[in-house]
């Protein structure tokens, strides 16, 4: 009697000690899992109804945008916050992207028509940037700066996205863009070129709220 | 004798149940897109050259892009596209001379059937005229170029063309 009871408490002992081990590996593997989509939030193409084009869906909908604080041209900081209350589409392009620059006059015209209701565009530069040297720099930001005005974009243009494509999900392909509702809360995005009237109606989304 | 006790078999159980439930990998694991992709370029060949040393010889690089992929040509319809480049590290034992790249052709996107890029798809080569140094050379040629597909861009890339130089 008293063996058996010395081998339950031992039985019930290490059975408790593996189920402490299991949750404590579950909690692990959870939160590796968390860390892992947070680092690398890529999104994937989902089908629409029959016929349409897949759909870009950003595991970052419905979701905070990203803080971010980016350089200007000038060497202004301009940051995310800077447009709270402001219905925003985040734009990542680059000069080399040549679907970017069909959907440029698109965004200028758009910007141009919503901006009274408090829409603005933040287009980020992925053009690459050496830092390390000055001379490349400087011609790096001038190649952005003819393309910018050869485009007319009338918004604020920030440069150096490379430093935030991870938590806007590793961006390998241009162009990307976050449209973001006055709360700060990404409610649509796009990944490549679309049409005019599918990033208006986008741009419309972020401004229902 | 005690594995035979219900209470230990029981724990025994339960260890194996717990034991291969317990992988250490995270819960969801996904390929990033960037290494899932298939590389846009790939060198083809030649992989091996016998060439007189010191005297430059014309040799034709073979380049294939991936299916549903373009790169820009050498000369691409605007200043902003970056140029399909090949290049040879110097102090490698051979040198590029020149090299003659072939015409792109056109392409247009769909969402803009104007505006005409010019590009290469599947399978292209570049002539290079190059003059290697006496002896063996493992040459790592380098080719720039930047890739699209009909929605979307990647950025610019350098891919390794190693070749097998001999300067006799």
């Amino acid at each position: 009697m008293k063996r058996n009871t010395l081998v339950l408490t031992a039985v019930l002992f290490i059975l408790a000690t593996f189920a402490w081990a299991g949750w404590a590996n579950f909690e692990y593997r959870k939160q590796a899992t968390e860390r892992l989509l947070a680092s690398a939030a890529q999104g994937e193409l989902v089908p629409t109804a029959a016929g349409d084009a897949a759909q870009y869906l950003s595991p970052l909908q419905g979701k905070s945008a990203p803080a971010f604080t980016l350089e200007d041209l000038s060497g202004k900081k301009v940051s995310l916050a800077d447009y709270k209350g402001k219905a925003l589409l985040i734009n990542f392009w680059a000069t080399w992207c040549a679907p970017c620059k069909i959907e440029t006059p698109w965004m200028v015209e758009l910007r141009n028509q919503y901006s009274a209701q408090g829409f603005e565009i933040l287009a980020v530069s992925m053009d690459d940037l050496d830092r390390g040297e000055p001379e490349k720099l400087s011609a790096e930001k001038k190649e952005i700066a003819a393309f910018v005005q050869k485009m007319k974009m009338p918004y604020p243009v920030l440069i150096g996205g490379d430093s935030i494509s991870k938590p806007y999900g590793g961006l390998d392909d241009l162009p990307t863009s976050f449209f973001v509702d006055r709360n700060g809360t990404i409610v649509a995005s796009q990944l490549g070129l679309t049409s005019k009237d599918e990033i208006e109606a986008k741009i419309k989304q972020s401004l229902a709220k | 004798m005690i594995a035979r006790h219900p209470a230990i078999r029981i724990a025994i159980a339960a260890l194996l149940a717990l034991a291969s439930a317990s992988a250490q990998e995270p819960l969801f694991d996904k390929p990033s897109r960037s290494a899932s992709k298939p590389p846009a370029v790939e060198y083809l060949y030649p992989e091996q050259l016998t060439l007189p040393a010191g005297k430059p010889t014309k040799v034709a690089l073979h380049f294939r892009v991936a299916p549903g992929l373009h790169i820009n040509s050498h000369s691409p319809s605007e200043e902003e596209l970056i140029a399909t480049t090949l290049s040879i590290p110097e102090d490698s034992g051979v040198r590029l001379e020149s090299a003659v790249y072939p015409p792109g052709t056109d392409f247009a996107l769909p969402l803009d059937p104007k505006t005409k890029l010019n590009v290469y798809t599947g399978e292209f080569a570049i002539q290079a005229r190059i003059v290697a140094t006496a002896g063996n050379h493992l040459v790592e040629a380098h080719l720039r170029y930047q890739a699209c597909d009909q929605n979307t861009c990647m950025p610019p890339k350098t891919i390794t063309a190693a070749i097998d130089v001999v300067g006799n």
